[in-house]
């Protein structure tokens, strides 16, 4: 294995794409905008009152990262900031759909505990995560410089991952996960970073690691295992996430650490043990804690039967209603604002995807998965194309664990997993998620910018003396 | 490392592969079976959430709504409202949370506009962005008729329960439609969970059951009134010629197996051998009880049959069949006496009181009865429309000619055992022509007599048809407890019909 087979063909793309982009962002900031107007629509029968001043202060911020990338990373691939915008601006509008379901009547407040300042404050969350996503561009000029800050990194994402679990109670469970950091009303989810530090300091070790963990030992069955002795960072990784499970009772996000080490260990090594080993792994760390933990074999009984007996009044109340929620919708939708999406409870974060396929159908969850599925794979295709090997991995793991994320979510409340508590991305209700989203763009558009920017050019006719000019 | 980036891809797109399955199997596939969870809040909710069409009576030529949607003011939701409350409880039912009943029910998906025939309209309401509505449902009933029909059940049938049905013999339309004891629907229809319990359980518990349909629910004897099916099987099979034929007719008529069959309070009819016209008015029971067991339980079968018994109607709520059973012996002679004057196991619906006379009025030929009469769409374009159609030709116009001038005797011979409560003193121009009937029961015939009327006004010399059949359970008289009922409704009818 060697790094000559990784060189990728040049991408011939001298031009940035920037235009193109800009289109591509006036056209999702419109889907937006018309999404918003039928929520009023649907709601009251008449377009929301007044100027949308935050639909408005939303497009001077998608406009305002637009001129940043223009800036900063001319290169990058035009399609990620359309998507996340896209995403992020339907997350607005439905979070004012499901703020203003409380009003004229509607039962919506009893169910879906909600401030109604809910809007704004997803709006100023919106306005942090462009800034952030600036900082990124401005700070990170070269994604490989932060190969530098790999153990800095890796000790920040586990301080923040064990914050919650040595937390008094009172400050670190919000609906039952002691996941959070909370003062006031002030709350943070440092879960959310700590994957992006992890994933930075996962990257930088198995770089440098990876030919060693490559090493074959004994072959079992066709299959070449690992050394034992190169286990250990695996066993870590596992040990981690199994005390994330039982500390934090946060079956989904141990469930995406695990899941994003054992992805980037295969790029890395391109073992498919290494793979198998992880899933027996988690399968098994998951059965144990199901025989061990009331709460986690709870939500194996809701996944396999939420309709018997009293479960849909009762463990299984919320996911049935989500159910019930994405099956009213049927293929269609009801319309934005004409469904009843605040019959399920947390409709506005872990649940926010079963309102989308209640009151966009069918065609409209299908259209966002393909809007995720299609933020992946540009995510993917930089990690092919950049040259880097540490910025292959870390995008590829990044892109890798979006991509779970979203599985993780919307198979649980679609039925198709057990059901876990993770952010939907973009979409829920709350300002860690949508920041760390935001990042992650970030550092997409940095080594997609990193990928496509032309190769220097040396400029002939100056004798023997090659001078490279900087692009 | 790109071998395996691409494996991860693919990974990744296998994983949106399952995800996208999965909603479609979720909002495509199994949406219906989700909808109909015991206990989903928002197909619940959904049926407040739109205005549900109205009910209408046409029957008198305008429109009167009697069921609506109304919006509750300062909400989104609608309440279903009967402006007449009682009056056409029997027809429309209700349409609570709990459950629906009467045209509330059997009409629900048209009303709902979940109905198929209402596809394309909810499609242009879904493009236009209108929102869903159910369609109208208009009645035949006639709404002078059924106020009638209502009042008098409630004021003259002192307290026992009873059920009336009128008809168009000619069209078999349902004019009217009741039944006592009745209850109001409104009271079904509050939103108020509380007190919605606390009326339900009310009406459920109370024992003179009161949401029980007693115009279309229950069978009671018919009595004398069978007399009209068992003299047109003795016309129609021959055995009696003509109305001035003479059968016996004894004091006391000895039956095979030893009873003794007696006329009521023991009269005598006639000399013994009268007329067929005389023992008709008069009812005397052991002239039809002979002829009865003459003609045979068969043949009284096949006639009862060809008025319309035997057989379960839908128009479009639900009838229970009135009855002429076969059972075990059931063709033995002297209970086909009995079955000859509507006292053995025969059992019929005031609808099917109605439609003996309906059959008679119409010369013979039955007319299926129906309620509805049109179904229309969002801006009142018609859906369907109800095409009078013919249920049977029970007997031949000659048949019904002949049965017609015998229970014309019946309320205009001084003699006829309703000339004074159906009779030219009570009911001044209009001429009623019907046939009483007093059924005898319980135990050794210890409990109150049941009365029936069944009668209809023909459409001859340019008046409007009318058939009224109409059962009062331990009434009394047929003569004394039913006619007036059925006077008071023809006589508002034809009030509202010159």
């Amino acid at each position: 294995m060697s790094l000559a087979d990784d060189t990728s063909q040049a991408v011939p793309m001298p031009r940035g794409r920037r235009r193109a982009e800009l289109l591509m962002l006036l056209f999702a900031i419109g889907v937006v905008l018309f999404a918003y107007a039928a929520v009023g629509l649907g709601l009251k029968g008449k377009l929301p009152p007044g100027v949308p001043v935050d639909i408005i202060v939303f497009a001077v911020l998608m406009l305002a990262a637009h001129l940043a990338i223009r800036r900063f990373a001319p290169y990058a691939d035009p399609l990620l900031l359309p998507l996340a915008a896209l995403l992020n601006g339907l997350g607005i509008v439905m979070l004012y759909r499901l703020e203003e379901s409380g009003r004229n009547g509607n039962p919506g407040l009893q169910v879906t505990d909600m401030p109604t300042s809910v809007t704004s404050t997803q709006l100023l969350y919106t306005a942090v995560g462009v800034a952030v996503l600036v900082a990124v561009l401005l700070l990170v000029s070269e994604p490989r410089k932060l190969q530098r800050y790999t153990y800095t990194l890796g000790a920040v994402g586990l301080v923040l991952l064990a914050i919650p679990a040595v937390l008094p109670k009172s400050h670190s469970v919000v609906n039952g996960a002691q996941v959070w950091i909370t003062f006031g009303s002030f709350s943070v989810e440092p879960g959310e970073f700590a994957r992006l530090a992890l994933a930075v300091f996962f990257a930088g070790y198995l770089v440098t690691k990876r030919d060693a963990l490559a090493l074959a030992g004994r072959r079992v069955l066709g299959i070449d295992l690992p050394r034992a002795r190169d286990l250990g960072p695996v066993l870590i990784a596992w040990a981690l996430s199994l005390l994330i499970l039982i500390f934090e009772t946060d079956i989904g996000t141990s469930a995406l650490f695990f899941g994003m080490f054992i992805v980037m260990l295969y790029i890395a090594t391109q073992r498919t043990s290494w793979l198998l080993i992880g899933v027996l792994l988690f399968v098994g760390g998951s059965f144990l804690t199901a025989l061990l933990f009331s709460h986690v074999m709870e939500r194996f009984t809701v996944w396999l039967h939420p309709f018997q007996g009293s479960n849909p009044t009762g463990i299984a109340f919320q996911p049935v209603q989500g159910l019930e929620g994405m099956a009213f919708g049927g293929i269609f939708g009801t319309g934005l604002g004409q469904g009843q999406p605040y019959h399920t409870p947390l409709v506005q974060s872990d649940f926010i995807f079963t309102a989308f396929g209640e009151e966009l159908g069918l065609v409209g969850v299908m259209a966002l998965l393909l809007v995720f599925g299609l933020l992946v794979q540009r995510g993917l295709r930089a990690a092919i194309a950049v040259k880097d090997p540490f910025s292959k991995l870390l995008v590829g793991g990044l892109s890798f664990v979006l991509a779970l994320q979203v599985f993780v979510i919307v198979g649980g409340v679609s039925g198709l997993i057990p059901l876990t508590g993770v952010t939907t991305p973009f979409l829920s209700e709350g300002g860690s998620s949508l920041v760390a989203s935001w990042i992650l763009i970030g550092l997409l558009i940095r080594v997609s910018n990193t990928a496509r920017k032309p190769a220097p050019q040396p400029i002939q006719d100056e004798g023997m003396t090659q001078v490279v000019r900087a692009a | 490392m790109n071998r395996a980036l691409l494996k991860v891809s693919l990974f990744c797109l296998a994983m949106f592969v399952l995800l996208l399955l999965n909603v479609n199997y979720v909002q495509a596939f199994e949406a219906n079976s989700l909808a109909g969870k015991t206990g989903n809040v928002r197909v619940f909710d959904e049926q407040f959430s739109y205005q549900r069409g109205s009910i209408i009576a046409a029957g008198d030529g305008n429109d009167v709504k009697v069921a609506e949607s109304k919006l509750i003011k300062g909400t989104d939701q609608y309440q279903r409202y009967y402006p007449y409350g009682k009056v056409y409880a029997a027809v429309t039912g209700y349409d609570s949370v709990y459950g629906k009943s009467g045209i509330e029910e059997t009409e629900n998906s048209l009303l709902a506009g979940t109905s198929s025939q209402l596809a394309v309209h909810n499609f242009t309401a879904l493009l236009t962005g209108k929102q869903k509505q159910g369609a109208t449902v208009e009645l035949t009933i006639s709404p002078a008729a059924q106020k009638a029909a209502y009042q008098a059940l409630a004021a003259n049938t002192g307290g026992h329960s009873a059920g009336l049905v009128a008809i168009n013999p000619s069209t078999g339309a349902i004019l009217a439609l009741a039944s006592y004891p009745t209850f109001n629907p409104n009271e079904l229809t509050t939103l108020n969970g509380t007190v919605l319990n606390k009326n339900d359980e009310r009406l459920l518990k109370d024992p003179s059951q009161p949401l029980l349909n007693r115009a279309t629910q229950v069978t009671l004897p018919p009595g004398s009134t069978f007399k009209v099916v068992t003299s047109s099987a003795a016309f129609s099979t021959g055995k009696v010629g003509g109305t001035s034929s003479t059968i016996p007719a004894p004091t006391v008529l000895t039956l095979p197996n030893g009873h003794l069959l007696h006329n009521d309070d023991g009269e005598t009819c006639g000399d013994g051998n009268p007329q067929i016209i005389e023992a008709f008015y008069l009812s005397c029971d052991t002239a039809f009880g002979d002829l009865g067991m003459k003609l045979g339980a068969p043949v009284l079968r096949q006639y009862a049959s060809l008025f319309g018994m035997n057989r379960a109607l839908s128009i479009p709520l639900p009838v229970v069949p009135s009855v002429l059973p076969e059972g075990p012996g059931w063709t033995d002679k002297s209970l086909t006496a009995y079955t000859a004057i509507g006292q053995y196991n025969d059992a019929v619906t005031p609808l099917q009181e109605a439609m003996f006379a309906a059959t008679i009025a119409n010369h013979g030929k039955l007319m299926q009865p129906y309620l509805v009469q049109r179904v229309l769409g969002p801006g009142l374009s018609v859906i369907s429309s109800h095409q009078p159609a013919t249920l049977s030709q029970a007997v031949s116009p000659r048949v019904a000619g002949d049965v017609q001038s015998m229970m014309y005797q019946v309320t205009h011979n001084p003699g006829g055992t309703a000339y004074a409560t159906a009779g030219p003193s009570v009911t001044g121009s209009i001429t009623i022509d019907g046939k009483t009937g007093t059924a005898q029961n319980g135990l050794n015939n210890t409990g109150l007599n049941d009365a029936v009327f069944t009668c209809f006004v023909p459409g001859t010399n340019g008046s409007s048809p009318i058939a009224v059949g109409v059962m009062v359970q331990g009434g009394g008289y047929g003569a004394d407890a039913a006619a007036p009922l059925a006077v008071d409704v023809i006589k508002a009818y034809l009030a509202a019909h010159p």
